[in-house]
């Protein structure tokens, strides 16, 4: 039993956390078990729990030369916010842009949304809708084939919050 | 919701081979959030919102998106396309009641 004790609160959450990346990796198997479904992406985490579970504390550059986060700086409705993330990345086999993150740091449930993308995708460009809860930052983070972590940042204010609950 | 599911897809209407294409889908699904009771505390359920987005071209899966409940109702992607044969192009949106709904695209070249 004092083995269980000595795990640490860490080691605990990068097993649950590779789990969960797993569980996604595998997600075509569509009649996994719910709870594995919902554990998927988790929920009710800190922004930064998600960022250690998703990347396992590797660095993250700074990638504004390449990145272009186009979201809005005020949004009123913060139930509907249209979010659109572009690269500027070569898509050839050898080197592609992976995937593509997008992260609300306020939302009790940080991670809106992974992207995969193929080279067959022929540019770097996704958009989408997302909530916010409040009033925070939006991280678009790109993970590269060779592994590159880029992160941009942008800070937006919500008139009236979108996530409920 | 009598329309929950149905999948609105809109690809330029004049497309040339090797052209890199954008294309906007739109999926009508209330995309349910956590709810909490009195004390704060969330309402275990299984919430019914889309976890899945998949897109194929020619047979092949070029784009995912894995999404939570953050996501906004009626949920809009957008996302591109290397369009280099004729074929379908199509657009499968899974939720977590095992819903799936699927539009299809014709891409073709004039």
């Amino acid at each position: 039993m004092t083995d269980g004790h000595l795990m640490s609160r860490r080691a605990v959450l990068q097993a649950l956390g590779a789990f969960g990346v797993a569980a996604v990796g595998g997600g075509l198997v569509a009649v996994a078990p719910k709870m594995a479904q919902a554990q998927a992406l988790r929920q009710n985490e800190s922004v930064e729990d998600a960022m250690r579970r998703l990347f396992g504390g590797k660095a993250i550059k700074g990638g504004s030369a390449a990145i272009k986060l186009d979201v809005a700086l005020i949004a009123e409705n913060g139930a509907v916010v249209p979010v659109s993330v572009s690269v500027e990345s070569p898509m050839t086999p050898a080197s592609y842009v992976k995937h593509i993150y997008v992260v609300a740091d306020k939302n009790r449930i940080p991670v809106v949304t992974r992207v995969t993308l193929e080279p067959e995708a022929g540019r770097a460009f996704i958009g989408a809708n997302i909530r916010l809860g409040e009033s925070g930052d939006v991280r678009a983070i790109v993970e590269q084939s060779d592994g590159t972590l880029l992160q941009v940042k942008r800070e937006v204010k919500v008139t009236v919050g979108g996530c409920g609950g | 919701m009598a329309d929950i599911g149905k999948v609105r897809l809109r690809v330029p209407s004049s497309i040339k081979p090797g052209d890199v294409v954008q294309v906007r889908s739109l999926v009508i699904h209330p995309m349910e959030r956590i709810e909490r009771d009195a004390q704060g505390k969330i309402i275990q359920r299984n919430y019914n919102y889309i976890n899945k987005v998949i897109v194929t071209y020619l047979g092949k899966t070029v784009v995912t998106f894995d999404t939570t409940q953050n996501v906004a109702e009626n949920p809009f992607f957008s996302f591109t396309f290397k369009a280099t044969d004729p074929g379908p192009l199509k657009v499968q949106f899974l939720d977590t009641t095992g819903g799936r709904y699927e539009g299809t695209a014709d891409i073709k070249f004039l």
